[in-house]
């Protein structure tokens, strides 16, 4: 049977909650202000941030179209890690302290919720057909820096699904990349955490049908010091809260490639 | 000129990792031609007599330009000793063009120009230039001694000749002396805190197992079978989705290239993409300790 391919012509997408509600409403309210269509999640909506639950009622009350993350994958599954590819021990240690304390605290219904969630979503926009995915299209897993994927590989994937549009997460910094053959990959980045470059925004992306695509990044602001706050009073790793307070990644960035490390601070 | 390796006569009966996907691109660019001479080198690599050739600059350029039709992820330069290599700066200026890029090398050539034509090449490049600095030990004694006299000094004026220009070299360990410290740190945090003291803020460590391979090779090593692997996924074998171009055609991974029983094609890539036979005792490695060669 045909899958019937919803089309719109605006629409709000981002990344990476990471437990991270106040972040949440925000976007969701800036998106509402700016006349979006449909707002999607590309998934991992635990990790990093307190209090797990708090960022469900927002995703199912607003009607968020969501699709699985890692995480979502490995909380639903009942995993001891949260598969998001890490290979270094210190980003390791981090990344087990933050799956540990969102299995936790994450309840059997809203994990029974991620396990629903399916693994990509087509959709048009206008006349351009849009894949959305993770990782990558071919790995949950994978991550696809600005610096660190290739156009060759770019132009294979949007052969290989079909489409014009390509649309990830997982690495949590945004790019936008024009191929040559015409199609688009937008990393859509996250709204869990900033991105690495001193501030304390995080970012989502809208999309906007027309004879070519048009891809425009959104900082959002929020009450990130309560959220600090709540981090450190749940027994968080300082280190987790620090980077909600200067906007600088201190932990689970040992796999960033050369050129997106240098911009940090660590 | 015989193989310096344990090599099994037969691969018929072992098992075999599918080919999943073509992400990684391993260019054996100075085939066993090092300047070194390192006890633990999985190849033998050394100055005198090669038994694996350097490639071609040529035949380097083909297979860049058919992984980039292929969709390569990432490519690395090996070796031997890759900066011995006449035309490696060429090479390299190529590839980072294509796809983000990684040098694994001794270091012991990085003097201030090659470091000043590095940065320069990283600045100019869409992708990101990796440079992987072998060092075997945070003592100057112990790493000479695996690695020999001069060794160490010149690997890390290579480091913070790079990390001056503004590069973030990844230094890589094998754990070949990891039991001759007492002080009770891992490995992983002593290299960290040796670079950071050396003022270097952000360091990069990577730590590899020691495989019983080169000058290190035994007989009769084990080889896995079937029962070993029952449950295990093979697609997390770097066999899965990578491949080796060294002198002799296309190969199954970087630490059998030039060993005819991973040999997978005499000509291109794409002949390639078929299962790997897990023939060697170095197998066993990769399946006991989940461990890639890339970079992360």
């Amino acid at each position: 049977m045909q899958e019937r391919i919803a089309e719109y012509r605006r629409i709000a997408v981002f990344g990476g909650v990471y437990n991270n509600a106040l972040a949440l409403h925000a976007t969701l309210e800036d998106a509402r202000r700016r006349d979006v269509e449909a707002v999607f999640c590309l998934g991992d909506m635990g990790g990093f941030g307190p209090h797990p639950d708090r960022v469900f009622p927002l995703l199912k009350g607003s009607g968020v179209l969501a699709i699985q993350g890692n995480y979502d994958e490995s909380l639903a599954q009942g995993k001891t890690d949260c598969g998001c590819g890490y290979t270094d021990p210190r980003d390791n240690h981090f990344a087990r302290i933050s799956y540990e304390y969102t299995f936790a605290n994450t309840s059997a219904e809203n994990k029974q919720w991620l396990g629903a969630l399916p693994a990509h979503r087509r959709i048009r926009l206008g006349a351009h057909r849009v894949l959305m995915c993770h990782g990558s299209p071919r790995v949950i897993n994978e991550f696809l820096w600005e610096s660190a994927t290739p156009t060759g590989l770019l132009r294979r994937f949007v052969r290989e699904a079909e489409t014009d549009v390509l649309l990830c997460t997982h690495t949590g910094i945004k790019w936008h990349r024009a191929l040559p053959t015409g199609g688009h990959a937008v990393n859509v980045g996250v709204i869990g955490r900033p991105e690495n470059d001193g501030s304390t925004n995080v970012w989502y992306t809208i999309l906007t049908a027309g004879p070519d695509l048009a891809v425009e990044f959104v900082p959002v602001h929020y009450d990130f010091e309560t959220l600090a706050r709540q981090m450190d009073q749940e027994g968080l790793p300082p280190e987790f809260s620090e980077t909600v307070r200067t906007g600088w990644w201190t932990t689970c960035l040992e796999n960033l490639p050369s050129k997106e490390r240098s911009r940090g601070k660590f | 000129m015989s193989l310096p390796l344990v090599m099994p006569t037969s691969t018929g009966h072992a098992p075999v990792a599918p080919f999943l996907r073509f992400s990684t691109l391993w260019i054996q660019i100075t085939g066993t031609w090092c300047n070194l001479e390192c006890a633990h080198c999985i190849n033998a690599s050394g100055p005198k007599e090669p038994w694996l050739k350097p490639l071609h600059a040529e035949v380097a350029r083909a297979a860049i330009r058919e992984a980039e039709e292929l969709g390569v992820k990432e490519i690395y330069f090996t070796g031997g000793e890759p900066f011995l290599h006449g035309d490696i700066l060429a090479l390299l200026a190529l590839a980072i063009q294509t796809a983000p890029t990684t040098v694994l090398t001794n270091g012991t050539l990085i003097d201030a120009a090659m470091a000043d034509e590095l940065a320069a090449l990283a600045a100019s490049a869409p992708y990101s230039l990796e440079i992987r600095v072998s060092l075997d030990d945070t003592d100057r004694e112990k790493n000479d001694r695996i690695r020999g006299a001069g060794a160490f000094d010149k690997a890390i004026d290579a480091i913070g000749s790079l990390h001056e220009r503004g590069l973030l070299p990844i230094v890589t360990a094998t754990e070949i002396t990891s039991r001759e410290h007492s002080d009770g740190r891992g490995m992983y945090e002593r290299f960290r805190d040796f670079l950071k003291a050396r003022g270097i803020e952000k360091p990069r460590v990577k730590i590899m197992p020691v495989f019983a391979l080169g000058r290190l090779a035994r007989p009769g090593g084990a080889v896995l079978s079937e029962d070993d692997l029952e449950g295990f996924d093979r697609g997390t074998l770097q066999c899965s989705e990578a491949r080796v171009v060294a002198d002799g055609g296309v190969y199954a991974c970087p630490i059998l290239a030039g060993l005819p029983g991973a040999r997978l094609s005499e000509g291109g890539l794409e002949a390639s993409f078929r299962d790997a036979s897990l023939y060697h005792a170095s197998c066993v490695t990769c399946f006991q300790t989940g461990m890639t060669c890339k970079n992360g």
